[in-house]
């Protein structure tokens, strides 16, 4: 009886002052409980986190793969490495324990980093062949857009370490600074400057291809 | 306010990070400035040449296999584990048996260790210590002080 009165009812909602970031904690809560929900046996609840997060991670890895294959391959050992370390410190002091997502961003970054390398000093593969493929271009004007694209992929590549970093956490994964700055430890300023040195330099590569 | 104070403000304008009050700024700025305007032009255009594209299909059915993927990782990597306890409990059994059995072989080893000993103390020989001795030889002559033997240093001597 109970159940057909509730069924019946509407759910009185109230809207929570705190918008975004309200959500980003709920958010969060929700990650570790999924977290511990998996460590209690609960394979879903795994499924349901990787299903969460796949976008971010794929949106880093894509940057440094050459095939699609190979960006899985890397948010595999993301998610694999990340959930690790969330449970060890999860056991440890679950107070105090590093947020999942900010885990899984800086193994993806680290991961990534390391890959990049790997593969130019193993492979040897140029840059221009990293990143995902595209369908080929036709026509002069699309070439020419093609030969910018490439350049300032391999731009983006060939950049600082940190410039690099922080590029690709707002181009890629689309982050706000606040995010960035957490994950990178670093200020919220440091990490918008650190965008500009890398889109001024961009910016120059641009023109000297246009100049040519 | 110099186009200096904008640079930054334009790189994140082309990464659409501006909060609304230096939306406002910055586009005040760019109506009159046209340098300012080129950079912001170039600036976004580049960024938008540099921003990878949406996954296409191809990559997604490669995707698709991530969840699976990676939880079948962290089983494999936790049979790993499990199998590595397993061996290093096992080695530690082994190594505290082989310590059980041997301890007593040991310990009798370390009990047999050569001792120095101190030379056992024989009775020394009075006759040899006796001649090996240097006795004060008295001049006979000194003692009596003349010919005959004065009986009264004599008596000194005896006693």
């Amino acid at each position: 009886m109970d159940d057909a009165h509730d069924r019946g009812r509407h759910p009185n909602l109230r809207v929570l002052p705190g918008g975004e970031e309200a959500e980003v904690r709920s958010r969060r809560a929700d990650d570790e409980a999924l977290v511990s929900a998996f460590l209690v046996g609960d394979d879903e609840a795994f499924g349901e986190l990787v299903r969460r997060h796949e976008g971010l991670v794929l949106s880093i890895a894509r940057r440094y793969a050459r095939s699609p294959e190979d960006a899985r391959d890397l948010a595999q050992r993301t998610f694999l490495r990340a959930f690790v370390a969330a449970r060890r410190t999860l056991g440890r002091d679950p107070m105090r324990a590093v947020p999942f997502r900010r885990w899984l961003i800086r193994v993806a970054v680290n991961l990534s980093k390391n890959h990049l390398r790997n593969e130019l000093r193993f492979a040897r593969a140029r840059h221009e062949q990293l990143g995902p493929t595209e369908v080929p271009p036709v026509g002069a004007d699309e070439l020419l857009r093609a030969e910018r694209v490439r350049r300032l992929r391999a731009e983006v590549l060939q950049l600082p370490r940190r410039q690099r970093e922080v590029l690709t956490l707002r181009l890629d994964a689309e982050l706000p600074f606040t995010e960035i700055a957490e994950v990178l430890g670093i200020t919220e300023n440091a990490a918008k400057v650190t965008f500009h040195h890398a889109s001024r330099r961009l910016r120059e590569v641009l023109r000297k291809q246009e100049a040519k | 306010v110099s186009c200096r104070d904008f640079e930054v403000l334009l790189s994140l304008r082309a990464a659409g990070a501006l909060d609304p009050r230096d939306a406002a700024r910055v586009e005040g700025h760019l109506a009159h400035c046209r340098s300012c305007a080129a950079d912001a032009e170039d600036t976004a255009a580049a960024l938008a040449l540099a921003r990878l594209p949406e996954p296409t299909e191809a990559e997604r059915r490669v995707f698709r296999d991530l969840p699976a993927g990676a939880l079948e990782g962290v089983r494999r990597s936790d049979r790993r584990r499990a199998t590595a306890k397993k061996y290093a409990v096992a080695a530690l059994a082994v190594a505290a048996a082989a310590a059980f059995a041997l301890a007593p072989a040991l310990l009798r080893r370390s009990g047999e260790a050569p001792v120095r000993t101190a030379a056992a103390w024989e009775q020394p020989d009075l006759d040899e210590l006796w001649e090996d001795t240097e006795v004060l030889d008295l001049d006979p002559a000194a003692l009596s002080g003349g010919d005959e033997p004065d009986s009264a240093a004599l008596a000194a001597v005896d006693l």
